[in-house]
């Protein structure tokens, strides 16, 4: 268990949730808004108030509480809306902007051209415009493909958490992995293309 | 591992180096109590609920067919059928002895 978790005594303080104390609802949320704001801010859809978002994701939370059954620690439980809840949000979305070299800043714009080329090794002060440059370029992929390659790459979980947190089985985890991969370099060949002419 | 998939893991690889989000990971103020006082009014979803839910949603289109096969059959039902009775009643015209 989160030893976060253990200190706070999830489970008794859902006990008295469900009995409709109000405060220790009130202490649920700021127990877990670390959690939730975390996911909130790594998959933030465009125009959409982190606030605003983390406040759906506990409203859902409370709403679905009589089926909270404590087969899985309640916080993976959570996490599990906020990332649905964060998909949805982003299939919402109609349109991505369209990607251009333009758009990129200077360091950016480096740190993909030597991506890119291949021929130094990066510094550490490219690593602030290398996670702006990834998250503009899955923010170009569908929403679950985009969702996969930062839960996987980027987060660095295994398809086990992938898929417990997302609900797809493992096998359409890796198959949403490999095809996203594959848009991805077609967008990288584009983006080659178009800054080559 | 492709040269596009090694360039991509040397991208994120990089991005992973980032410094951490600085931002306050506390609740705002008041923000638990808004939620919770949004959360009262709401009714909770059961299983049952749920099913509720679909089975209102099932009676709607079923409803909606329904009328739907009405509306593109009007013409049959409206029709006069004594009619067509009289022009296929083959066996009645036989079988009068009168």
């Amino acid at each position: 268990m989160d030893p976060a978790e253990a200190a706070f005594d999830v489970a008794a303080c859902l006990e008295r949730v469900r009995q409709r104390d109000q405060t220790a609802a009130r202490q649920l949320v700021e127990h877990l808004y670390p959690l939730v704001i975390r996911i909130v801010r790594s998959h933030l859809p465009r125009r959409v108030s982190e606030e605003d978002l983390a406040q759906d994701i506990f409203l859902k939370m409370f709403t679905r509480l009589e089926q909270y059954q404590g087969n899985v620690p309640f916080a993976h439980w959570v996490s599990r809306i906020a990332v649905t809840t964060c998909i949805d949000q982003l299939r919402a979305q109609k349109r991505r902007p369209e990607f251009r070299w333009a758009d990129l800043s200077e360091t950016e714009a480096e740190v993909l051209d030597h991506v890119l080329a291949d021929d130094r090794e990066a510094t550490p002060g490219d690593a602030l415009a290398a996670r702006e440059l990834v998250h503009k370029l899955l923010g170009q992929l569908k929403p679950d493909d985009r969702m996969v390659l930062q839960l996987l790459d980027l987060e660095q979980k295994s398809i086990a958490e992938i898929s417990a947190l997302t609900g797809w089985n493992q096998t359409l985890v890796k198959v949403r992995a490999f095809r996203a991969r594959r848009k991805l370099q077609k967008l990288f060949q584009d983006l080659q293309s178009k800054e080559k002419s | 591992m492709s040269p596009f998939d090694s360039r991509w893991q040397k991208l994120v690889a990089l991005a992973r180096q980032a410094p951490a989000d600085p931002r306050d990971e506390t609740a705002p103020l008041g923000f638990a109590t808004r939620v919770v006082a949004r959360a009262a009014g709401r009714p909770a979803t059961t299983g049952w609920a749920l099913l509720g839910h679909l089975a209102v949603r099932g009676l709607l289109v079923a409803a909606a067919c329904g009328i739907a096969a009405v509306a593109l059959n009007y013409s049959v039902l409206t029709s006069d059928q004594s009619v067509d009775y009289a022009v296929v009643d083959s066996v009645g015209d036989l079988l009068d002895f009168s």
